[in-house]
């Protein structure tokens, strides 16, 4: 009878020893996934540092980049009087991506001819609301674009 | 008598009230506000712009606003009274082409109405041929009840302006004899523009005037269509305007938005307008024999198209469900929306009818598109993996705590024995 009572004992301990491990690994690995960052995070919406600088968007034909925010598209841009200014990137009137045209110094939407001033006000066409104006920080080569109201 | 004055002193409390100084002591809109109805001129002129602006009877119809009797003030030598349908134009105009007058109350409004008018089908018709059946002021804006055309209850406002146009344009018997169809108001209001704005009230979608205009209103020629389509669909329109379909529309006379879209039952776009099948706009006009490239131009767009809108589907399907299961999708959401814009680009660069105009869109259109719809695969795989994870994790710690219980319980035996 010992062999029988010994060996399932052994099973026992294997058992135990084994549970605690897989209970440590189910507990450790979520928190590893959680420190190690996704490839690509999400925005941090309060404020965001655009990967490019000033030159870039100089560099432009139609003096403007587009930037990710959150999960919406943003526009930066430069005005006549070399200010930078940034606005949600999306028209108010049926979600086309909107454009800079320094030419007629206007903020373009190209599906309904829908015209905004460079303030994002809706001046001429179908857009029923102006366009959403993030606030533009410049430091050194950094430019940071953060919510207006938030 | 006391009855009588009663409702005049209730008149001009109830005015006063109301804050329409001016028409209390209007002796032509106290005595008609008495014996008028509800529909009479002086009970709708309370919400007419210019009773709210302060004007009275007298500043259209003449006359001297102090006197009580009738016969007194028809006498008046500047008592205009009722005009004939066919004086109105000129006796609106008698202000409202004033610049200096209308200055005073709207600086904003234009006063070149009137000048417009004759250049319109009514006006021409009106003044050249004495018709006083075609639409003057009164007919769009109404008597006594005038409002600006933002003012929601205005007959001119864009949502009301639809049945304006129609009280005379829908009915068959007013019409018969200008040679124009009825239909224009059935046809507009299934339209894509007309569920716009009568669906969806989407003021931006074009009503009657925007393609017609207003006081000058016309059919628009078919050398102007393209600037009255291109006010909105200016990219198309320029597309067009460089294309092949260009001079052959214009050697064939063909209006050129019209002759695919038709008029006012402008349908939404579909893809199966372009191609080679039998349904398609393009083999109306266009063979596999006609001598040209169109037809496999057509072909080679429909199935650029059908490819890009097969792709965005897939994507939006799995991107859908990755949402659903509480994924983080914020990437492939952001990246979805530039598949949206890709689907929007192909489709309007039909207009150039050219293929490698559409495939320069379609092609990275349908790369983001599978992008998209693997990496939100791979996110509902993760979820499916979390899920896993759970269950085996909850497995370990039931075995870990059965194995716990059954050592302690020996461990106390040990102990017991």
């Amino acid at each position: 009878m010992a062999p029988i009572k010994s060996s399932r004992r052994g099973f026992l301990e294997v058992i135990l020893g084994g549970g605690v491990l897989a209970t440590l690994g189910a507990v450790v690995y979520p928190v590893i996934r959680y420190i190690i960052p996704p490839a690509a995070g999400e925005a941090k919406l309060s404020q965001l540092k655009l990967p490019f600088t000033r030159a870039d968007i100089e560099a432009d034909p139609k003096k403007a980049k587009y930037f990710k925010y959150g999960r919406n598209l943003g526009i930066i841009y430069l005005t006549e009087k070399n200010e930078l200014r940034a606005l949600a990137a999306t028209c108010t009137h049926l979600d086309c991506t909107v454009q800079h045209r320094p030419d007629l110094g206007i903020i373009w939407c190209s599906c309904h001819n829908g015209r905004y001033d460079l303030d994002g006000n809706n001046i001429s066409g179908p857009p029923p609301r102006p366009l959403e104006r993030y606030a533009v920080k410049e430091t050194d080569d950094v430019i940071l674009v953060s919510r207006e109201n938030a | 008598m006391f009855s009588r004055v009663l409702a005049v002193s209730i008149m001009i409390v109830a005015l006063s009230l109301v804050g329409l100084p001016a028409l209390a002591a209007d002796n032509c809109q106290t005595c008609h506000f008495e014996f008028e109805d509800e529909d009479g001129a002086s009970h709708k002129f309370v919400r007419d712009i210019h009773g709210q602006k302060g004007l009275g009877c007298v500043d259209c119809h003449g006359g001297d606003p102090s006197l009580d009797d009738m016969d007194e003030v028809r006498r008046e030598k500047d008592y205009r009274g009722v005009p004939s349908h066919l004086e109105v134009p000129r006796f609106c105009a008698r202000c409202h082409s004033d610049a200096a007058y209308m200055h005073e109350y709207n600086p904003s409004l234009p006063t070149d109405q009137l000048e417009k008018y004759k250049t319109s089908v009514h006006g021409q018709r009106l003044f050249n041929n004495r018709d006083d059946k075609v639409a003057n002021c009164i007919s769009c804006h109404t008597v006594h009840e005038i409002g600006d055309a933002k003012m929601p209850h205005s007959s001119t406002h864009p949502v009301n302006l639809i049945a304006t146009c129609g009280k005379c344009h829908s009915d068959a018997d007013y019409m018969a004899g200008y040679g124009i169809g009825t239909g224009q108001v059935d046809d507009y209001v299934v339209s894509v523009h007309g569920v716009a704005l009568l669906e969806r009230n989407d003021l931006g979608a074009p009503a009657c005037n925007d393609c017609h205009g207003n006081h000058g209103a016309a059919p628009p020629g078919v050398t102007s269509l393209s600037a009255v389509c291109g006010n909105c669909h200016a990219i198309e329109a320029g597309l067009f305007n460089t294309s092949p379909h260009e001079p052959a529309f214009a050697a064939n006379d063909f209006p050129m938005c019209e002759t695919c879209h038709s008029n006012h039952k402008i349908l939404k776009p579909d893809d199966s307008m372009v191609g080679t099948h039998h349904e398609a706009v393009c083999a109306e006009c266009h063979a596999s024999d006609d001598g040209t490239r169109a037809f496999a131009i057509a072909g080679t767009i429909s199935e650029a198209l059908s490819r890009l809108v097969t792709a965005h589907g897939q994507a939006g399907e799995v991107l859908s469900e990755a949402i659903e299961k509480g994924m983080m999708t914020t990437d492939e959401e952001f990246r979805f929306k530039e598949v949206d814009q890709a689907l929007i680009q192909a489709r309007t660069m039909v207009h150039a009818f050219d293929a490698d105009s559409v495939l320069s869109r379609t092609g990275p259109g349908i790369l983001k598109a599978d992008s998209v719809r693997v990496n939100s695969a791979a996110l509902i795989d993760e979820y499916h993996f979390r899920r896993k994870g759970l269950g085996f994790a909850t497995l370990f710690i039931t075995i870990l705590v059965v194995a716990l219980y059954i050592k302690i319980r020996r461990i106390d035996r040990g102990l017991n024995e």
